[in-house]
């Protein structure tokens, strides 16, 4: 019998950004199990996530780390940045403080990825319509004017998930395609071979990274 | 993994004698999705061989009762090895096969692996060059509770009862356990991961086997009419129309393979394989094709008079791939075409199916030489094109038909000619030397053949229905034969056509009703997308999973140099053994803050069980000045990673209660009450200003230093061994609280501990006394008085006046040598170290030459008149304000 390769051509890194409670890793879970989490708890650290989607006939496996909102660990998950081929950007739609540090999350990202990072913003929560606070055209203004790819999507729902995580993994393979993106560069997030998560020993990249462990 | 060197003889000890271990090799188990260890050893007896599987207790085994052996593989006519390298692919898979039995194994690629897969290769080519009977494998009847089957069924379930019921009975544990994790709700048992199985990543080649197992989820059968047919034409041209033999059913069939031998029998067909009957018979078949069906030729192959064409019903056209065809020789020196084998192979649908027609031996009595010719067409024809290459028995389903040439003997050829009359062919048949050599496994192991109903087709007088009448008067003989092996094949109809009358040999067809798996393709892309999701779902589900019982560990108030522990339980709570490790933040160089402790700061943890992490909070002279002085906090956030997972921040908080240790001098002298009098805050804008509050006169040097030298003046002098001896760390802590929070009690503690509080708070301030900078001048000065005093006379301020204040007080001391027993050399020794403390750059190692120069440093202030200093009166010793 004949089979066709099964094998997955690249790995992507993505991150999830955005303000506690947006619902980063209710997307990150609908994402990767098809399910909706209604009491899910804060993360506390980066949770980790993968899956194998198709595009244009190539499989790329995904690598998806869900990063802590909270204001307190800001400083320490600014670490997971770098590296990151994807980066999602969520608000929640009914909270209108959440859309307004996007800027704040917008300028970390920039600062800490590289160019060729595709940046994806989400409105999350967007079953909620009648607790709604932030339009979908102030929204989409502010995607436009930063050049970022942007969808309303809701983790409860599940509408627009996958086409949040699939468009990003498109628009970072038509990147390779065109030779924007570098995949040698350490930190462009795409890896040409299959390998084990992990592997890391500290927050910082991988190959520039000592191993040292703890020593204190 | 590591190969114990002694394995081979572990495994050795676990045989019995007279059985050889050849070749030993560790290798991983594919079980579903999971890899799990296990050891491979190909063992010989008496020239016999079989793949044993090892599971051991441990890794690697250290003796042999660490070992079970969980199946054993004949190597017989059934078993295949192949290996599946897929490009990219770090590890070499080893497809073992054998039935329905299918293994996957991982191996390490090198030298062990291609040594190990070699042996089994020539294990094979040393099956099939075998002469004289197969192999029995009566050693392995032991092993029979393991074995997957045991030979001497192997045999008679192929004649008679269907592979799939012998296969059924004897599923073995292992199979079992595949069958489990193939369940849609798969749960990989705990224990079986703890064993060391591991998840595995989205390999093609394990995809490809999770693919091949699932077969029967995504095709369905479809059963195609085969005719097989065979004739020896005796080297002459087509006399008559075909359609008796080709089109005497009603039904057309949907494929038919047709068989010549002696095409032609001239020499310039035997030398050069180039004869004009190959194009006679073509179109003589072309033409006496059942007419209720449209046939196409897929292949047509030759070698000399040996002749197959393969024809499918156009309708079926689309759905043949992959066709392919090849010869083989065994005539004079082995090789020239006169006699041998051709054969077409080719897939439909998703069954791979190969045609083969032989001519073997001639000759009565050379039975024998048949039964080799037929192996040998078995071991040489390989169909090249495929890598790995394809040999006859690794398809699906096989045709063998041709002029076998085996005769009906040891019996009076009236009594053939008697039964033949009679139409007993029962009888008969138990002289047909094929009945009887496959009956002893001597050829066409694994075949089967339809009940013969026809008369014998040889050897008759051409063009009629008498038996040879020539000088010879050969005995009748069933030739021509068709034989047939795979699942899911039945006879319709196996006969002869005595109407034609061209050659010496009647025709002989067989009709089959064969199944062939057709694969649904919505069905398909269905299976293997929940193939692909259960990848997904499992690995999510293989990553690391932890629960810490706290995420934010919170110290009440923590006091300079006394410890303070909690705990944090980390359970791993998922699938799979965790290791964790408290990794370091991006800049950071340590993964913690230097007052925190880890232990252990890495570990391990296997399912279901907790690791006792234990976070001690400790502050002394090293982080004191750092939170006293507000340039750090008692806040840190860990990055607790799994590896290969997920990581958790745990928060850790505390109070400082700040304190006189740990600050500076000048800012100590600005500081007229106990320190935990002054509001929060204001130590550490002292700290960074260095001025007073409210413009108050500093003291000349801290007052905390005073207490305690005051204290031992007018208590201590006589003590033996002041400085030398340890206080009690009860009594230490006390004098911390007395000075820092202040008291009318006089300062507690014995005069030890007070001499070592003393030190202590000297060692702890932000600077030593002699400022770092100017330590390397003090060394290289440490020689000559006049030069260190000059360095002494320069040092700022309130540094300048500890150090004299407290030399005047080790003077006194030494004054009363005669009680207390101490000695300027020893005294200069312990201050030297202190008030010329190294950095803590972890450069700078203790080092015997320059502690002595710091000594000697000391040592000239010690016992030189220290009376032309100029110096505040408040330094003088003795009762004062
Ligand atoms: N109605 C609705 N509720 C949602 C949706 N997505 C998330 N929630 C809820 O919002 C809450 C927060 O979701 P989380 O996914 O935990 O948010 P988060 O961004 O991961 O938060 P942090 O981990 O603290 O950074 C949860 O109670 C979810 O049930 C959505 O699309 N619709
Ligand atoms: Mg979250």
């Amino acid at each position: 019998m004949s089979v066709g390769p099964y094998n997955y051509s690249y790995i992507f890194k993505y991150i999830i950004i955005g303000d506690m409670g947006v619902g980063k890793s209710c997307l990150l879970h609908q994402f990767t199990e098809k399910k909706f989490m209604s009491d899910c708890p804060h993360t506390i650290g980066v949770e980790f996530g993968t899956r194998i989607i198709e595009v244009s006939g190539q499989k790329i496996k995904l690598q998806i780390w869900d990063t802590a909102g909270q204001e307190r660990f800001r400083a320490v998950t600014r670490s997971y940045y770098r590296g990151a081929a994807g980066a999602l950007m969520v608000y929640d739609i009914t909270r209108r403080s959440t859309y307004n540090h996007l800027s704040s999350w917008l300028t970390d990202t920039r600062n800490l990825t590289n160019p060729s990072t595709v940046i994806f913003l989400i409105g999350n929560k967007c079953d909620l319509n009648a607790a709604r606070d932030v339009t979908y055209e102030e929204a989409k203004q502010f995607a436009d004017e930063n050049g970022l790819m942007f969808v309303e999507a809701s983790a409860k729902s599940g509408e627009n998930v996958e086409e949040a995580f699939l468009e990003t993994a498109k628009k970072i393979y038509q990147s390779i395609q065109d030779g924007r993106l570098d995949l040698n560069a350490a930190e462009s997030g795409v890896q040409h071979k299959p390998s084990q998560p992990g592997g890391r020993n500290t927050l910082v990249n991988d190959q520039t990274a000592s191993k040292d462990s703890c020593s204190c | 993994m590591s190969t114990s060197q002694d394995l081979p003889g572990i495994i050795q000890a676990k045989l019995s004698s007279g059985e050889a271990a050849i070749t030993v090799h560790e290798a991983s188990l594919m079980q579903g999705w999971v890899r799990a260890s296990r050891i491979l050893a190909l063992v010989e007896h008496e020239n016999e061989c079989a793949l044993f599987i090892f599971i051991s207790s441990r890794m690697p085994p250290e003796v042999f009762t660490d070992l079970a052996i969980e199946r054993v593989i004949p190597v017989d006519a059934d078993f295949k090895c192949e290996i599946d390298a897929g490009e990219q692919s770090v590890d070499v898979y080893v497809n073992i096969s054998s039935r329905k039995l299918k293994l996957l194994f991982e191996m390490i690629p090198g030298l062990k692996t291609n040594n190990f897969v070699s042996e089994i290769m020539r294990s094979m080519e040393a099956l099939s060059k075998r002469r004289g009977p197969p192999p029995e494998f009566q050693w392995l009847h032991k092993y029979s509770g393991s074995s997957n089957r045991n030979s001497a069924d192997c045999v008679a379930s192929s004649l008679d009862t269907s592979d799939d019921d012998a296969f059924k009975a004897s599923k073995t544990e292992a199979e079992k356990m595949l069958d489990i994790l193939d369940s849609p709700d798969i749960v990989v048992p705990r224990q079986s991961i703890a064993q060391g199985a591991t998840p595995i990543a989205a390999r093609e080649s394990v995809i490809r086997h999770q693919m091949s197992m699932k077969e029967d989820d995504y095709t369905f059968t479809q059963t195609l009419r085969m005719f097989i047919g065979t004739w020896n034409v005796n080297g002459l041209p087509p006399s008559s129309s075909l359609t008796p033999w080709l089109a005497s059913d009603l039904e057309p069939p949907d494929i038919y393979a047709i068989g010549f031998q002696e095409l032609d029998l001239s020499k310039e067909a035997f030398l050069f394989n180039d004869t004009p009957r190959e194009e006679e018979w073509r179109k003589a078949v072309m033409a006496g094709l059942h007419p209720g069906g449209k046939y196409r030729q897929v292949a047509l192959v030759r070698l000399v008079g040996m002749m197959l064409i393969l024809l499918v019903e156009e309708k079926h056209v689309k759905h043949v791939r992959n066709a392919a065809f090849e010869t083989v020789g065994t005539g004079i020196m082995g090789k020239m075409g006169n006699k041998g084998g051709v054969a077409i192979r080719v897939e439909i649908h998703n069954t791979s199916i190969c045609f083969v027609n032989s001519h073997l031996a001639a000759h009565v009595e050379e039975y024998e030489r048949r039964n080799q010719d037929y192996h040998d067409i078995c071991s040489r024809l390989s169909f090249s094109k495929f890598a790995p290459v394809k040999c006859i028995k690794d398809h699906d389903q096989i045709y063998w038909l041709g002029d076998l040439n085996y005769r009906i003997t040891e019996v009076e050829i009236n009594t053939v000619r008697d039964l033949i009359n009679q139409n007993y062919f029962p009888a008969l048949i138990q002289y047909d030397q094929l009945h009887r050599q496959r009956s002893q496994n001597n050829v066409f192991e694994g075949y089967h053949e339809g009940a013969i109903t026809f008369k014998p087709t040889y050897k008759y007088d051409p063009g009629t229905d008498d038996w040879d009448s020539s000088e010879k008067n050969r005995a009748p003989a069933w030739c021509d034969r068709v034989l047939w092996r795979g699942d899911g094949i039945e006879q319709k109809e196996y006969r002869s056509h005595p109407i034609l009358k061209t050659s010496d040999h009647k025709p002989v067809s067989a009709l089959f009703d064969s199944q062939v798996r057709v694969i649904d393709v919505v069905k398909y892309r269905k299976v293997h997308e929940e193939v692909m999701k259960k990848l997904d779902k499992l690995e999510n589900e293989f990553l690391p999973q932890v629960t810490v019982d706290n995420t934010e560990i919170i110290f009440d108030i923590v006091r300079y140099l006394e410890p303070q522990s909690q705990e944090l339980i980390i359970a791993n709570t998922g699938q799979v053994p965790v290791q964790f490790e408290f990794i370091k933040k991006l800049d950071d160089s340590k993964c913690c803050k230097e007052w925190l402790n880890i232990d252990p700061p890495v570990s391990f943890i296997m399912p279901g069980e907790k690791c006792d992490v234990k976070l001690e909070v400790f502050v002394d002279k090293k982080s004191a000045f750092k939170l006293n002085s507000g340039v750090d906090k008692l806040y840190d956030i860990l990055v607790l990673h799994l590896e290969g997972g997920k990581d958790i921040f745990i928060t850790v908080t505390g109070n400082y209660e700040r304190s006189c240790f740990g600050s500076s001098l000048e800012a100590l002298v600005h500081v007229s009450v106990p320190v935990r009098e002054i509001p929060i805050g204001k130590l550490v804008e002292l700290e960074t200003t260095k001025e007073a509050p409210g413009g108050m006169e500093p003291y000349p040097i801290p007052k905390e230093i005073w207490f305690l030298v005051d204290h031992l003046y007018r208590h201590g002098l006589k003590k033996q061994n002041l400085f030398l001896l340890p206080g009690l760390h009860s009594e230490l802590l006390a004098i911390r609280n007395w000075l820092d929070n202040g008291s009318s009690e006089p300062l507690p503690g014995s005069l030890h501990s007070i001499a070592e509080a003393l030190l202590l708070l000297l060692d702890s301030t932000s600077e030593p006394i002699v400022p770092f900078n100017l330590q390397s001048v003090c060394l290289g000065a440490s020689s000559n008085y006049l030069q260190c005093k000059q360095i002494v006379v320069q040092l700022p301020e309130y540094r300048k006046n500890v150090f004299l204040y407290l030399c005047f007080f080790l003077q006194e001391l030494l004054s009363h040598a005669n009680e207390n027993g101490l000695d300027a050399k020893t005294l200069a020794t312990v201050f030297g170290g202190i008030f010329l403390r190294d950095s803590p750059r972890p450069s700078a190692r203790a080092n015997s030459t320059v502690d002595r120069k710091k000594a000697n440093f000391v040592y000239h202030f010690l016992v030189n008149d220290l009376s032309d200093y100029v110096v505040s009166k408040a330094l003088h010793l003795g009762p004062s304000s």
